[in-house]
């Protein structure tokens, strides 16, 4: 797995927010700007601003550093590392439960 | 959304399946993931708030290994365990619930410390590999 847990501390905690998980919503559509991306919001861009960061803290979006408008893009292969990272989980646990109930019928 | 799931029922009492989980000799049967021994001499059970849950995992085709070390919580026998990651702050809760049939559901639900999902009303739409966190929910084989 390439992600470290770290990372997914901060991915998790990213996608723990409504309004960030619009915005990733938004720009699975296509990139945008933050002007674009407060509009639906009842909220200032200084707001949705704190919100990018998160995210963009997270790896979940980058933001070009080309002129002013500074449009964002999703990361979705990050999304899907951190996807990977919870079948890898779940499959432990299956794992260790059949051993488990093998293990029950020799006592 | 972070709060992932994973149920199990086993032929066995809530004090057995409790035992299994907290003894070496036991442990050292099943916690292996696929592919990886944990051998007895490698497991350390505090088994009291605070005390320590450390499991090496030892990879069967290169010998490498893998430390996993936990602290104790809640030790409630035969209903609750409860441990946190000291890595990565993930807790993890494992109910023991007696089905009075002989049989025993084992729930392991664990968080990651400190951000439970919001509800996911503002998911509709939401990407297919998001879709997949929810789908987190997995339901064991039911002997």
């Amino acid at each position: 797995m390439a992600v470290l847990e770290d990372d997914l501390t901060l991915v998790f905690t990213a996608l723990a927010d409504p309004t960030r998980r619009a915005i990733l919503e938004r720009l699975s559509h296509g990139d945008a700007t933050v002007q674009q991306l407060a509009a639906p919001f009842a909220m200032s861009q200084q707001a949705v601003s704190k919100h990018l960061l998160v995210l963009e803290r997270a790896q979940l979006i980058s933001r070009s550093r080309i002129g002013q408008s500074r449009p964002c893009s999703l990361d979705e292969e990050r999304l899907a590392a951190a996807v990977g990272w919870i079948e890898t989980n779940r499959r432990v646990w299956a794992d260790r439960h059949d051993r488990l109930a093998a293990h029950l019928e020799t006592l | 959304m972070t709060e992932l799931t994973f149920r199990r029922i086993h032929r066995a009492t809530p004090e057995l399946l409790f035992d299994c989980m907290t003894t070496p000799a036991h442990l050292a049967h099943f916690w292996g993931p696929e592919g990886t021994t944990t051998p007895v001499e490698n497991i350390t059970v505090d088994l009291r708030p605070g005390g320590a849950f450390e499991t090496t995992m030892v990879n069967q085709g290169d010998g490498g290994t893998y430390t996993m070390r936990a602290v104790y919580v809640e030790v409630e026998r035969p209903d609750r365990l409860v441990w946190r990651d000291v890595e990565s702050a993930m807790l993890t809760t494992v109910t023991f619930v007696d089905l009075h049939d002989g049989r025993t559901e084992v729930v392991t639900h664990q968080v990651q410390v400190p951000a439970p999902m919001a509800s996911p009303q503002a998911q509709s739409g939401f990407l297919t590999s998001l879709d997949r966190f929810d789908a987190y929910v997995i339901e064991g084989a039911r002997p």
